[in-house]
């Protein structure tokens, strides 16, 4: 792995007695996009809140690209660009007005509105107010929001969530470009397979805590069963035969399977992120 | 273009796009400037009362001689008991004759005269005051009579006594628990326009309070300054910047009525625009505690009434002259409005009215403190 943009080590935040985020360390590195995973109250919010600077961790530290966030919250902030999972937008602005304040806050001195807005779709819409978008347009500029500032870290809040697939899939392709131009994004999503399609590694946290951080491959191989269902045809009648993949005898159970009928179909499984998540923290997403 | 700039820039733009804001504010400033000019100009101050005496004609033509006074004659103490306690009424013809009536439907050609009081003198009273003897003088008062005249009528009877007798009555005044808020108006009324100026002015700073909460209130609810503050922005520069829109707002739209009111003058527009600050500063410090704990437009509304409607007593106080209760001089907006009309209508120097603007910077720290105190703790809460 490159060296790490984002460097999380031992951090902890409690609401009271409630304890939040409890010791949790990961990296993530230049152009990577690492997925965070967890159901509601894990503490995903948390954690991104004290990545963003807008709560200061009780214990540990945080650098992005060796600034500290903690005092440096100026520095930090210019690197990073945040999506949040609320659309704060301001509705009585346009698309336009609301980038321009954005990129006035980030002292961008020209910036290239337009282009961004064409970026997520939404050029000829620039100037209607916002309280006028559907709510797939207002997460695209939340998106475009979020690269103003071109920022080497992006924090994707549930990027796609309640969006339609064309949207949905304008901003994973957006993810990806970014991704490929060397920007380390942090993505928090419900949806299992976006995570396991956008994610080069995920982390699954639960009760504030990290179960696991590795690539969705190894996890799969790891902690999953792959399966091959047969479905065939034996003495006039449809049946299925299903062989596990992970024994050291899976070829030798494929063959005699395939080879005790007419094959129909053959269809190969693998475990899904979630069905590995149930399986290590015993809750479902 | 620095960050205070560029959010200022977007309060503006957000102000100016919620039309009920910036219609309501158009209008507000425009009635108020017409209410003031239709309001008429002049004073009308007269005062009758009834007397009742035997022996003390030059007396009481002496002190009939002071402007504004007018006493009526009575023969009878009985009628004039009558006439105060509302079983008769005085009528007044054309060529000046007196009746006292029961009925209160209008005779032809009569003008009815308004008695606030009456005093009714007794006979031997020349001879008792003469004497250093306690002559007992009836005063009749009843629920209309106003409270400046209460106080007024001991002092014109011991004025009398001492005409007459050259020897002052042992007349104790009534304890008071009053203030006079603005100078005695006794021989220089002021019109109710002039009065109206700095009230107007008032309403004017108080007027943009909730415009003001309800866009922090917006801003806290849709959770926008979050994204504000995952920029390099930081909090005092969000709170810096509400505090800078607020007192423009209220003070930009109370310097513009003064103007159109013709209140600004050669030597009170320095002291003025002052008083205008430590209002708008007031009145935006009240909006970030609203802002701050409503969640609606209506629970906003409600908040604001709740603030606005101790803050305006001062205001009304002043419009009425007359003896105040003098817990009003601890309202935190006491110091502004006396300020105001002393500027306004007497024409005040700075060193006059000093102490009140000090109390007045006193209380505007307060509630500011309070205001971007609350206000944080909010935004960094979210």
């Amino acid at each position: 792995m490159n060296s790490p943009v984002i460097d999380v080590r031992s951090i902890s935040y409690a609401y009271g007695k409630q304890k939040a985020v409890d010791g949790i360390s990961f990296s993530i590195a230049k152009g990577e996009v690492f997925g965070f995973l967890g159901p509601n109250g894990a503490g995903k919010s948390t954690t991104i809140k004290m990545l963003t600077g807008q709560l200061i961790p009780q214990s540990g530290e945080i650098s992005i690209l060796g600034h500290l966030v903690q005092g440096h919250s100026k520095e930090v902030h210019q690197l990073m660009g945040v999506c949040f999972e609320e659309k704060n937008l301001y509705p009585q602005m346009s698309g336009e007005e609301n980038l321009s304040f954005f990129a006035g806050l980030f002292g961008i001195k020209r910036p290239d509105i337009m282009g961004l807005l064409r970026q997520v779709d939404l050029h000829d819409r620039a100037k209607d107010r916002v309280s006028n978008y559907s709510k797939g347009m207002r997460q695209r500029l939340m998106i475009a929001r979020a690269l103003i500032n071109n920022p080497e870290v992006l924090f994707l809040d549930e990027p796609t969530d309640g969006l339609d697939p064309v949207s949905a899939q304008t901003i994973r392709n957006l993810i990806k470009r970014k991704a490929a131009d060397g920007t380390a994004v942090l993505l928090t999503t419900h949806g299992m397979l976006e995570a396991d399609q956008l994610s080069d590694r995920v982390a699954f946290i639960n009760e504030g805590r990290l179960y696991a951080v590795d690539t969705p491959e190894n996890l799969k191989l790891k902690h999953g069963t792959r399966t091959a269902t047969v479905r065939l045809r034996r003495n006039g009648t449809i049946v299925e035969e299903v062989v596990p993949l992970d024994a050291t005898s899976s070829g030798e159970a494929l063959k005699l399977a395939v080879g005790s009928g007419e094959v129909l179909t053959i269809h190969t499984q693998e475990a899904s992120l979630e069905d590995i998540f149930i399986k290590m923290t015993g809750r479902t997403l | 273009m620095g960050i205070l700039a560029v959010l200022l820039k977007k309060d503006f733009i957000q102000f100016s796009r919620g039309r009920i804001y910036a219609v309501l504010s158009a209008v507000g400033l425009a009635l108020f400037i017409a209410v003031f000019w239709i309001i008429p100009d002049t004073v009308t101050e007269s005062v009758a009362i009834g007397i009742v005496h035997h022996d003390l004609d030059a007396m009481v033509a002496m002190i009939e001689g002071e402007q504004g006074l007018e006493l009526v004659p009575f023969a009878d103490e009985q009628a004039l008991e009558k006439v105060i306690s509302g079983e008769l009424v005085l009528w007044r013809k054309a060529d000046g004759t007196l009746t006292e009536l029961a009925s209160k439907e209008k005779p032809k050609d009569m003008e009815k005269v308004p008695l606030v009081a009456g005093i009714a003198f007794p006979p031997d009273f020349l001879r008792l005051a003469a004497t250093g003897q306690a002559p007992e003088v009836q005063v009749y008062i009843n629920d209309d009579t106003p409270q400046e005249i209460r106080s007024v009528l001991p002092a014109m009877i011991r004025e009398i006594s001492f005409a007459a007798a050259g020897i002052p009555l042992a007349i104790t005044e009534p304890d008071t628990d009053s203030v006079m808020l603005g100078v005695d108006l006794y021989g220089a009324q002021i019109s109710l326009r002039e009065r109206m100026r700095p009230m107007l002015a008032f309403f004017v700073l108080m007027m943009e309070t909730f415009a003001l909460s309800s866009l922090i209130a917006m801003e806290i609810s849709q959770k926008t300054v979050t994204a504000v503050l995952a920029t390099p922005a930081k909090v005092w520069q969000v709170l810096l910047a509400k505090t800078i829109f607020g007192a423009f707002l209220a003070m930009f739209q109370a310097v513009v009525l003064l103007v159109a009111i013709q209140a600004f003058t050669a030597t009170n527009w320095l002291l003025l625009l002052l008083v205008c600050l430590l209002g708008s500063l007031m009145f935006s410090s009240v909006a970030m505690l609203v802002g701050s704990w409503g969640k609606d437009f209506l629970e906003n509304l409600f908040l604001v009434m709740i603030f606005i409607i101790p803050l305006l007593i001062p205001a009304i106080a002043v419009l009425f002259p007359g003896a105040s209760p003098a817990w009003i001089r601890f309202i935190p907006s006491s110091g502004v409005m006396q300020v105001l009309m002393e500027v306004t209508a007497y024409g005040t120097g700075f060193v006059e009215v000093l102490p009140m603007l000090g109390i007045s910077v006193l209380w505007t720290l307060v509630l500011i403190t309070l205001g971007l105190l609350v206000l944080k703790r909010k935004v960094v809460r979210l």
